[in-house]
């Protein structure tokens, strides 16, 4: 009840208005939220592309994180949505940022804020390269994003 | 840290807001304007309930919890905030919470507590049979009945509650009966419709009263009467003849317009051919006539080629009427403009004229004024000399003697414009008319 109250209120402030390379996907329901995503200065590393992030809340939000992550979907030639390459994003489209961990989230935290947050972690980054380790763990985890303990040790990027 | 109430308090999160809201005023964590505000050190405002959630969520990670919005620590420290932010949370205008059971209520988040407890007749509240777990709203509320009892229907059985029965046998109940107001016949409130279809008893009319029969009568002597009426009779003939006018009536809309595009192109072909008549009449007088012969269709007898004919000086002259009197019109204007401008510019002449004589007349005052003290200068130099001639002729006269003529070569010496000079009181009366001369000029 408090998540899709507080859901249904950041809904309609975004549809009035929405910071520029962020657009809505999917939201029709309250569990499951698709957005795209663009990097908008000249990166080299994301020129061109729109990401498109996938957010999964509890009923405890936003007293809990929500799960966020790139997915890559639709696959269909004319609109592809890959997963960027970051140091901290996993080719499975798993994000290692802080404020999405249960410890670094802050319920003032909101959809919005949140791609902002990450459009800036790819804005900042310059290394084409994927996290040290990624092949194990892609092959490897069948963890949920929120029982995987990493450390944020990088605060580079 | 809520109150002991002794009622159920309204959640004013789940409020359906009105009126639009400033985002200051709106707790970041839930979104709602704040309820039970609470300040924190770093003043940061949030809900009293936000932050409790907040804070026994974060219990188990961390020992001292931290703002959510700056992280700052609280140290425990909750502080009041301004009675304004309160007031104007308060007063942000919300539904009545039973808005969904028809009340439609809209009043300041302030007044729904005592709205719901004092006015609102559609609060729901508990059944007042203990048994039974279900909601009643006030209004339909029996002071010891269960409304929620079930009763057979008398008409059609069904099990219906006590609170919607009388709704139910007034008017969903299938097996209600109305009365049909032309045979009398009861039916099925359900099946009314069916029956006003084949209803014996209601008026129907002539099948022929778009032809203008006025006959209305039941169903059964219906057959009867169009087996004789007239106009059932020539039905048949009417309508084909309805359908010949309707074609006849386009076939003409069609011609019409056929013949205005034809006359469009006849009075092209004519004014084309004036033109090229007026270019050469000289040369070839005969010319349009030979032209219009050879253009004329083989079989056209001689006589419209005759009126033609006939037109053409006719339609020339007013073609020149037209062209001359256009160019009497142009040149009227012409004249008009012109004359406006004249006007214009005598107006102008005139005012130019006028300022330039004001000031001439000026100047010409002050050359007046300069010239009148220049004379009046003029005269009061001359003055004392005058006096002094006659003096000296009137000396000689007496035979004065050399003493009196050096006094007076002293006068005549000194005087002038000093006013020192001249101690004999002759002089004093063409000084004063100096002075006066002097006061002129000032003027």
């Amino acid at each position: 009840m408090f998540a899709a109250k507080r859901l249904g209120k950041e809904l309609l402030k975004m549809k009035e208005h929405l910071p520029p390379g962020i657009a809505i996907v999917k939201s029709e329901n309250l569990e499951e939220w698709h957005m795209d995503l663009q990097v908008l200065d000249d990166n080299p590393l994301y020129q061109n592309e729109t990401y498109r992030l996938k957010f999964t809340f509890s009923s405890k939000y936003p007293i809990e994180p929500p799960e966020v992550q790139f997915i890559e979907s639709p696959t269909t030639p004319t609109s592809p949505r890959p997963i960027p390459i970051h140091p901290h994003i996993y080719s499975n489209g798993i994000i290692c940022l802080d404020l999405l961990s249960s410890a670094g989230w802050s319920p003032v935290q909101t959809v919005e804020s949140v791609c902002v947050s990450i459009q800036s972690m790819l804005t900042a980054n310059t290394r084409d390269e994927r996290p040290p380790g990624d092949s194990d763990f892609v092959s490897y985890n069948r963890r949920r994003p929120r029982d995987i303990n990493f450390f944020y040790d990088d605060d580079n990027v | 840290m809520d109150p002991p109430s002794d009622h159920e308090v309204v959640d004013l999160r789940s409020l359906d807001y009105v009126s639009r809201y400033d985002d200051h005023l709106m707790c970041p964590i839930c979104h709602c304007p704040f309820i039970r505000p609470i300040r924190l050190q770093c003043d940061h405002v949030f809900c009293q309930k936000c932050l409790n959630t907040a804070i026994t969520s974060f219990a188990g990670l961390r020992d001292d919890f931290t703002c959510p919005s700056c992280r700052t620590p609280t140290k425990g420290v909750y502080l009041n905030v301004p009675r304004l932010l309160i007031n104007m949370c308060d007063d942000i205008r919300v539904k009545c919470p039973f808005a969904a059971e028809g009340c439609e209520e809209v009043m300041p988040r302030g007044h729904v507590q005592s709205h719901i407890d004092k006015y609102c007749s559609y609060q729901l509240v508990d059944c007042p049979n203990d048994q039974c777990g279900k909601k009643t709203r006030k209004m339909d509320l029996h002071p010891e009945k269960c409304m929620h009892a079930l009763h057979p229907c008398q008409h059609c059985g069904e099990d219906i509650m006590q609170k919607d029965y009388e709704e139910h046998v007034q008017e969903s109940c299938p097996r209600l009966e109305t009365t049909c107001p032309d045979c009398q016949t009861t039916v099925l409130q359900t099946e009314f419709q069916e029956h006003v279809e084949v209803c014996p008893e209601m008026n129907h009319p002539c099948a022929a009263s778009r032809f203008g029969c006025p006959v209305k009568v039941t169903r059964a002597e219906l057959a009867a009467h169009e087996q004789e009426c007239p106009l059932v009779m020539m039905g048949p003939y009417l309508d084909a003849q309805n359908s010949r006018l309707g074609s006849l009536e386009a076939t003409v809309r069609h011609l019409q317009q056929r013949n205005e595009i034809y006359e469009d192109g006849l009075s092209n072909i004519r004014s084309t051919l004036f033109e090229s008549s007026r270019g050469v009449p000289e040369r070839n007088p005969n010319s349009p006539q030979d032209s219009l012969n050879q253009d004329r269709l083989p079989g056209a007898p001689e006589q419209p080629a005759n009126d033609q004919w006939i037109d053409l000086p006719n339609v020339y002259t007013t073609n020149a009427n037209t062209y001359l009197l256009s160019l009497h019109e142009s040149l009227r204007e012409e004249v008009g403009q012109l004359s406006h401008a004249i006007t214009d510019l005598d107006a102008r002449a005139s005012m130019a004229i006028m300022n330039e004589c004001l000031r001439i007349k000026e100047d010409m005052a002050h050359t007046n004024a300069a010239v009148s003290s220049i004379r009046m200068q003029v005269q009061w130099l001359m003055n004392p000399r005058l006096h002094q001639a006659q003096r000296m002729a009137g000396a000689r006269n007496n035979n004065n003697n050399g003493n009196g003529n050096a006094n007076d070569g002293d006068d005549t010496a000194t005087a002038g414009p000093s006013n020192a000079a001249g101690p004999s009181p002759g002089l004093l009366r063409p000084r004063r008319l100096s002075d006066g001369g002097r006061e002129g000029t000032k003027l």
